[in-house]
């Protein structure tokens, strides 16, 4: 494996553990998501420039195009929270409890 | 150019581990401009300048100015730098398992490895990147407008969530 193509597969990882394991708030969640979709963007622009295949340029715009909806969606849903439970923290989520 | 890549690839990861260290959300978006500012140097390291720049303007212009702002809802007395006891100890342990898990790779790490082989002679301002962004006009037109439609989508969706006024999404019954 390439050094870069370590680097980029490291990132989406670690995105993915900090995504999974977050504790505190959900914005922390929202920005290891929006990481994870950067390390995707990198991903592909990589994969287009390295491989000459200069056709698939559109694929990160797209990419970058509907991870714009996605954060906006997961930022419309945290003001949503904040505004009905007075703050974005999940020890507040707790409707449906174990 | 081995050292200016080796320093991007690294300010990337170690940038996304300070992201999923979970500190404050403030420092977790400055962690996110600096992954986003070292992923658009490797961009055009490789010769994307146009992606490069559409990743400045749109994901930190657009995207990450809006989670600036919204961090101001996560708001808290004492905000967790990546100094603070629980946060440097997540840090310790990402950067601990990815340099294990990068132990099994090295040997095949030499000086060549790290930066690309372009083959253009002279210098040019227009790069492959570029005309194949311009692809997304005429052979991948449907594309564009499925993903203006979708955008377009989408703010319906946000007007939808933050309706309030006692007709909201979420509910604190």
């Amino acid at each position: 494996m390439t050094p870069v193509h370590f680097a980029f597969s490291s990132a989406f990882i670690l995105g993915l553990t900090g995504l999974a394991f977050h504790r505190t708030h959900l914005l922390s969640a929202l920005l290891c998501l929006e990481g994870m979709m950067l390390s995707l963007f990198i991903a592909l622009s990589l994969w287009t420039l390295q491989l000459d295949s200069t056709n698939f340029s559109a694929a990160p715009m797209l990419l970058l195009a509907f991870s714009a909806c996605e954060a906006s969606a997961g930022l419309a849903l945290l003001v949503a929270t904040a505004r009905t439970h007075g703050t974005d923290r999940l020890q507040s989520l707790n409707l449906l409890q174990c | 150019m081995t050292y200016i890549m080796s320093l991007f690839l690294l300010g990337l990861v170690l940038g996304l581990v300070a992201v999923a260290s979970n500190p404050s959300p403030y420092f977790a978006a400055l962690g996110l401009v600096v992954v986003a500012g070292m992923g658009c140097g490797v961009l055009v390291s490789y010769g994307g300048p146009f992606l490069s720049l559409v990743l400045f303007l749109i994901y930190l212009g657009g995207m990450l100015v809006v989670f600036a702002y919204s961090a101001a809802l996560a708001a808290e007395p004492y905000p967790e730098t990546w100094g603070s006891r629980p946060v440097a100890g997540y840090m310790a342990m990402y950067v601990a398992g990815v340099v294990l898990i990068s132990s099994k790779f090295w040997e095949g790490w030499h000086e060549f490895s790290w930066v690309p082989g372009d083959e253009l002679g002279e210098f040019s301002v227009f790069r492959g990147d570029i005309g194949g962004v311009a692809l997304m006009y005429s052979a991948g037109g449907g594309m564009l407008v499925i993903s203006a439609w979708v955008l377009l989508l989408t703010l319906f969706v946000v007007l939808e969530l933050t309706r309030g006024l006692g007709r909201g999404t979420l509910r604190a019954v």
